[in-house]
């Protein structure tokens, strides 16, 4: 039997002679690494994750024209300058001075789709509107004209009128003489739109019934763009749509981007600090079971002591065995974290988190570098005992 | 006799009962820490997102559609909220979670060069003396905190009074007009002309950028609208909405029974604050902005959850570390149960001593655990937040007992074994 076999066979007779004790070592280590992995990788994933939830707070870039207005196509071309994976949403706005029961409102085009996510805070009674010839209509409006979801509404629109310019349009009615026979569109109320703001002062429409009701198209005012990424981020893709794109000035909408950031930097803060916190005890916590499992063998050690083993090949022993144990703590607790990380994810933000394929050789290498260390001090001391003393049981 | 032995094993077996002692510490030094800051991190990141600015605002009723559909100017409506009943405010039920406010007025002023532009009243660093005793600073200095100062300083009443001759110029009107701090704006109102002293210059990013904000009465005298405001700001904090808070939201307060009403009104939700400033602001509608309102619910529900889960990762190492060491130790003590069973004791004399003496053990553990873990969480709260994290009684009963069901768990194996145990085998050493 060479010397190695020998080493080996040694060190898993040991593991397998006194499974119990073993196991419950184990497990502890592994406990140890799965709280290193699991916490690790939500520390990572948190500004990920927690990011898109403060997407809720809506847009956080704005397109606007730097010339009057720009075109859909200008748009495209800014959008393309941001990863597409971070976009959570982009919604053009056109807005015109339309009639409604004779009284001058605001409306806008705009795309369904993306207004919904790019301002997922917009609280609708009944449908969103999804189809050209559906209408979303302000709380603030629905209230003056006692406008009910299901009603049909008539939306007039005077063409020439400058629309720009809220008081020019009212005057142009009333002051040409000429008759100006207006466009008017039924569109059916789905929805009730309340959000506390100034939305709830317009109405909202796709942009191709807005088109189609002024007989102009192509023109955007304003985009919204709600896109997933830090402060620095945002403002180097605003810097480089600004560069690349003439038509359009891209800005940030600092209320929502400053105070992401701040809150942001907190929370992770926060989960570092726990994440430390749980680790320093967790691994206190496995150092003494080690030595603890080590103590209790201070007689087996004796013994090899009296039937000649050198110090150093005990210590290369015991060390070998709480290496192993290191590993395969370490293996096992890779695992359990990446599932415990997997399902805070999907039960907190209901989204998958992202493997590390760093964090298994270092969750690995940590768990047996404590197990080692942890086992090294008592190891030590219990060579130094004198064998007769042990066995003697004193 | 049973007292004695107890003493021997604490006295003499120090060592390990001292890394009992330890270990159990740790657990419940973890266990605290993490449930103290679990519960308070909900109150801590609702103060965090109050950077995002107000999430109630309160209007007079009706001003907002009459101001769109006949389109009066600079909101001469005739409408307006009365600034007297601003203090009433911090008199509702929940005026302890009203963190901050501010009355806007805005009113139309030209320029030197004949332009138009929005003079914005309102109040910066405004001090009140509540009836409740308490005092308050209030104003847009705290509540536009995304607002980058360019150039010199924040208006401050405090410093030079309610109606001081100075002004804020956003960035883009600054740039226009080539104002810069110390320069001397004139503004011509309704009904007086005022010369100005430019002290800061902001970037909002917004529309803001082009507008002028001088402290509330400056701004009222601009347009004889004196003890009249237009709109507040009401920045409280506000519990996520549940069932019941939608359901009065959507069918209103006249669909709840009484006993609903009454939950309803004593919860700090966005609505019920929103009912009790309607009740002490004459006239008013108040709504919650729906930006910050909603975001901020979904923010606190999912830290607190992600809180909730890292805890209860956090507690089961702390009960298998625990559950480990004691199991660990019993077994140590083989030989000595040995020799007291050979001597007669029988099986549930020494369950009671091993049990007491870990019990004895896991108190003096427990206790030092829970202060150390008070403390892990105040250095967490310091750390993060710069604000102490809030002592729960809860926290005592919950850590306490989990160390005894923990202790417990952790003997069970040991007990088993001891009860199994042959004093024969034991004293011959196998």
């Amino acid at each position: 039997m060479s010397k190695r076999r020998m080493f080996v066979k040694m060190i898993t007779a040991s593991l397998m002679r006194r499974r119990s004790r073993m196991i419950v070592a184990l497990l502890s280590i592994a406990i140890g690494a799965t709280i290193l992995s699991g916490l690790i990788s939500i520390y990572y994933d948190v500004p990920r994750q927690m990011g898109a939830e403060f997407r809720n707070y809506g847009a956080n870039m704005i397109f606007t024209a730097n010339d009057g207005s720009f075109t859909a196509a200008d748009m495209n071309r800014g959008a393309a300058d941001i990863d597409e994976e971070n976009i959570v949403g982009i919604a053009p706005y056109r807005y015109e001075n339309v009639r409604i029961h004779e009284r001058p409102i605001v409306a806008a085009g705009t795309d369904p789709e993306g207004a919904k996510a790019a301002s997922p805070y917009w609280n609708v009674e009944g449908e969103w509107f999804k189809n050209n010839g559906e209408i979303l209509v302000g709380k603030n409006v629905a209230e003056s004209f006692r406008i009910k979801v299901g009603d049909l509404l008539e939306v007039s629109y005077t063409p020439g009128a400058k629309s720009d310019d809220k008081e020019a349009d009212s005057e142009a009615t009333s002051q040409e003489d000429e008759v100006v026979l207006d466009n008017t569109a039924y569109l059916n109320v789905v929805g009730i739109l309340d959000t506390g703001g100034s939305e709830e002062d317009y109405v909202y429409m796709t942009l191709a019934d807005l088109e189609t009701l002024t007989e102009t198209s192509g023109r955007i005012d304003v985009a919204e763009l709600s896109i997933s990424a830090t402060a620095d981020e945002l403002s180097s893709y605003a810097d480089k749509i600004n560069s690349t794109v003439p038509a359009i000035h891209a800005s940030l909408v600092k209320r929502v981007t400053a105070s992401e950031a701040t809150v942001l930097t907190k929370l992770q803060a926060l989960v570092l600090l726990v994440t430390i916190v749980v680790l320093a005890l967790t691994m206190i916590c496995v150092a003494t079971t080690m030595t603890a499992v080590v103590a209790e063998r201070r007689k087996e050690i004796g013994l090899r002591k009296a039937i000649g083993a050198s110090d150093k090949s005990i210590i290369q022993e015991f060390m070998g065995e709480s290496m192993l144990l290191g590993l395969l703590g370490g293996i096992l607790g890779s695992v359990l974290g990446y599932v415990f990380a997997q399902e805070v994810s999907s039960s907190v933000f209901g989204s998958s988190i992202s493997f590390r394929p760093l964090l298994v050789p270092v969750t690995i290498l940590v768990s047996i570098a404590v197990t080692g260390i942890s086992s090294l001090m008592p190891i030590r001391s219990a060579t130094d005992v004198d064998p007769a003393l042990v066995l003697k049981g004193e | 006799m049973f007292g004695r032995m107890i003493r021997g094993t604490l006295f003499r077996q120090w060592k390990k009962m001292l890394m009992i002692a330890f270990t159990i510490a740790l657990g419940a030094s973890l266990a605290s820490a993490m449930l103290s800051v679990m519960l308070d991190v909900g109150d801590k990141v609702n103060q965090e997102l109050k950077t995002y600015g107000a999430n109630i605002t309160v209007v007079p009723k009706d001003a907002s559609v009459l101001n769109d559909l006949y389109e009066v100017e600079g909101g001469s409506s005739g409408i307006y909220l009365r600034e007297d009943e601003l203090g009433k405010i911090k008199t509702i039920f929940w005026a302890f979670n009203i963190v901050d406010y501010a009355p806007f007025i805005n009113v139309d002023a030209q320029l030197d060069d004949g332009s138009d532009v929005t003079v914005v009243g309102s109040w910066f660093n405004h001090h009140m003396d509540l009836p409740t005793g308490e005092s308050l600073d209030a104003g847009v200095a705290s509540m536009r905190s995304w607002w980058e100062l360019e150039e010199g300083s924040w208006l401050d009443e405090q410093a030079s009074g309610d109606s001081a001759m100075e002004a804020m110029v956003g960035t883009a009107l600054a740039q226009k007009e080539g104002l810069k701090v110390g320069s001397t704006l004139n503004l011509k109102g309704s009904s007086a002309d005022l010369s100005l002293k430019v002290k800061g210059i902001y970037d909002a990013g917004g529309e803001e950028d082009s507008q002028i904000y001088v402290p509330l009465n400056t701004a009222q005298s601009l347009a004889d609208l004196d003890g009249k405001i237009d709109s507040i700001e009401v920045s409280a904090l506000t519990t996520p909405d549940n069932e019941l808070a939608r359901k009065a939201d959507k069918e209103g307060t006249s669909s709840l029974s009484v006993a609903q009403f009454e939950t309803w009104y004593c919860t700090a939700y966005a609505s019920s604050i929103c009912y009790q400033i309607q009740e002490v602001i004459t006239d008013s509608v108040a709504s919650p902005v729906r930006q910050v309102a909603n975001s901020e619910g979904e923010i606190l529900n999912k830290t607190q959850l992600l809180m909730i889960l890292i805890t209860i990762l956090s507690l089961i190492g702390a009960a298998l570390g625990i559950c480990n060491l004691v199991t660990a130790s019993v077994m140590e003590r083989s030989q000595e149960i040995g020799l007291m069973k050979a001597i007669g004791a029988n099986n549930s004399a020494i369950s009671l001593l091993v049990l007491t003496e870990i019990f004895i053990t896991a108190i003096i553990g427990g206790f030092a655990g829970f202060f150390a873990g008070f403390g892990f969480a105040q250095i967490i709260g310091r750390s993060v937040f710069g604000s102490a994290i809030t002592m729960r009684p809860m926290v005592i009963p919950i850590v306490a007992v989990l160390v005894v069901i923990v202790t417990l768990i952790g003997c069970i194996p040991a007990i088993r074994m001891m009860l199994r145990l042959r004093p024969t085998e034991v004293l011959h050493g196998k």
